[in-house]
């Protein structure tokens, strides 16, 4: 399948001059699939954020280029166009929640876009139900009023209810508990099941996203330092730690096992991590 | 026989309600923290953690039951400068704490409401920034600092009060890898400098550097012991709303195959160290 988006050697730079240099980016290259989850993680201030925003739109590459399948995104021609398959999911749900219920927040992008009558509001329930909010119950409440994980995930219909080909989320699992967390995991992977679409997910916390994404771009001082599946991850000689982060305590055994000599199955499965110790310490029992 | 309770924090049969009629935020809490240990304190969004970090130094008075602060009992409006003194108190979002133009004239602001000397102020600051590290950023604005740096200026800020204790509700949620170890580092410097430090936290890895464990959920204790006796088993942590240890889960599935782990093991070397013993 072609690729969705790519950026080609794509440099930022703010501006303004006093505005944190480190956000900036230089020389990134990065293409996503469909029907994919990428993760592209680095510490505070390693230019994840901009990064994101230069995948929506949001922001322009001060040189390089952004495209979309085969077409460049430049100007407002491509770029209106463009920014209807691409969603973005804010850090904050109260920097895009705006409307006086849950339902017209909702219902605003997909109206924007020419939306009436039953194809709204089939397009609003459905969002709705994908992100596992009950209309009935929230649908009139004012979002503000809604509770973290809450206000996360209407945010989130929101930006489903335009049926982005790719979504792009900034740091859409801090604040969330351990259920919160899995419901906005398989709230993902329904849509990237049912839409085909790829899904970028920006974080400094690999253990948010470890068994969620299919690749990491690791990201540091705003270069792409490094690129790979989550079995490079573990089985490569990259320094997560000297970028700012660390493995989650899944990757971290997985990588000790491998680096022990100890194969190991599907990393993200804690029964084949420990079929594979228990084959080991039985070998090993006599010794 | 009297106990001295000065150097503890203890909470008796304490509810909190934050409005007349509704589920009650905090159900008949009784712990007790001491100086010179490490609490973590768990549980899923809602469950209380922070409505009991805010207790312990009077932030929000019981609505029934009574917390001994050092000895002081939070209820009475006449200890609550005394009381500030003694459990200093950090928060998730730095920003929301930030009052100076210098970091140094920020990590005074606490020392200077307790009416001290300004010679012991000065002393006072100076220490705070060399135990926190950041002694170089004195002179810098609070604000242009990295989320990591602001937190360390706000731990340095509470520091400076030289309280007993140090609540940190969710202080490091926000900050990288790096800057959490930092965090984290300091923390410990801090207890065996004979500090208590009652750390609100998600991250269970987090929790396993505590000497004790408090899991509260629907606004009750659920679990309260050692980090071995709380996290070991991955069903009840979850069952908790948590996201259970990678490591208990493994040992878990170890254990039925045929090979026990022990309860104490919770971290990756330990369980290689398991693995080759």
């Amino acid at each position: 399948m072609a690729l969705r988006l790519r950026l080609e050697d794509v440099t930022f730079s703010y501006p303004l001059p006093g505005k944190d240099e480190a956000a900036a980016l230089e020389g990134v290259t990065l293409s996503v699939e469909p029907n994919s989850v990428l993760c592209l993680a680095g510490a505070n201030g390693s230019g994840k954020s901009t990064l994101a925003q230069v995948c929506t739109g949001l922001l322009a590459p001060t040189s390089g280029a952004l495209y979309y399948g085969e077409e460049r995104i430049e100007g407002r021609g491509t770029l209106r166009e463009f920014r209807r398959k691409v969603g973005l999911l804010f850090q904050n749900p109260e920097d895009q929640l705006f409307a006086d219920t849950v339902e017209k927040d909702i219902a605003f992008g997909p109206r924007n876009h020419g939306l009436k009558g039953d194809e709204l509001s089939r397009r609003v329930s459905e969002s709705a139900q994908l992100v596992g909010l009950s209309l009935e119950k929230l649908g009139a409440r004012s979002p503000f009023s809604l509770s973290e994980g809450e206000k996360r995930r209407a945010a989130l219909a929101g930006v489903l209810a335009l049926d982005p080909e790719v979504l792009v989320l900034d740091e859409p699992f801090i604040g969330l508990d351990y259920e919160g967390r899995h419901s906005l995991e398989s709230s993902l992977e329904r849509y990237r099941d049912e839409r085909g679409a790829s899904i970028v997910i920006v974080t400094h916390e690999l253990s948010h996203v470890w068994s969620l994404a299919t690749a990491f771009g690791l990201i540091s001082e705003g270069r792409l330092v490094r690129f790979e599946t989550r079995e490079q991850l573990l089985s490569g000689d990259t320094d997560i730690g000297a970028l700012g982060m660390h493995l989650p305590q899944w990757g971290a055994l997985a990588r000790e096992l491998l680096r022990a000599g100890i194969s190991i199955g599907d990393p993200t499965d804690p029964r084949a991590l420990a079929g594979a110790m228990a084959e080991r310490r039985g070998a090993g029992g006599g010794a | 026989m009297t106990d001295d309770h000065s150097a503890e924090i203890s909470t008796e049969d304490l509810s909190y309600t934050y409005d007349t009629g509704r589920q009650p935020a905090l159900t008949e809490v009784s712990l007790q923290f001491e100086r010179g240990k490490m609490y973590a304190l768990l549980g899923r969004n809602g469950s209380g953690k922070s409505t009991l970090a805010r207790c312990l130094n009077g932030l929000l008075v019981p609505s029934s039951g009574r917390v001994l602060s050092c000895g002081l009992d939070t209820a009475d409006p006449l200890n609550a400068l005394a009381i500030a003194g003694k459990v200093a108190m950090v928060f998730q979002n730095p920003d929301t704490q930030m009052v100076g133009a210098t970091v140094e004239e920020e990590v005074a602001f606490g020392p200077e409401n307790l009416g001290l000397e300004p010679s012991e102020i000065l002393r006072r600051v100076d220490r705070a920034l060399d135990l926190a590290g950041i002694t170089g950023l004195a002179l810098r604005q609070p604000l242009r600092l990295s989320q990591g740096q602001k937190q360390l200026v706000a731990i340095a800020g509470a520091i400076a009060m030289e309280p007993d204790f140090l609540v940190s509700d969710e202080s490091t949620s926000m900050l990288d890898y790096t800057a959490r170890l930092r965090v984290l580092d300091l923390f410990e410097r801090l207890r065996r400098g004979g500090m208590g430090i009652v750390h609100v936290t998600h991250f269970l890895e987090e929790a396993t550097l505590a000497d004790k464990v408090v899991v509260l959920d629907a606004g009750r204790v659920e679990a309260a012991g050692t980090p071995a006796e709380t996290l070991g088993d991955p069903g009840r942590v979850r069952a908790l709303g948590l996201d259970p240890l990678a490591v208990r889960v493994v040992a878990y599935e170890l254990g039925r195959l045929g090979h026990a782990v022990p309860d104490d093991v919770l971290s990756v070397k330990e369980l290689m160290s398991w693995l080759y013993a």
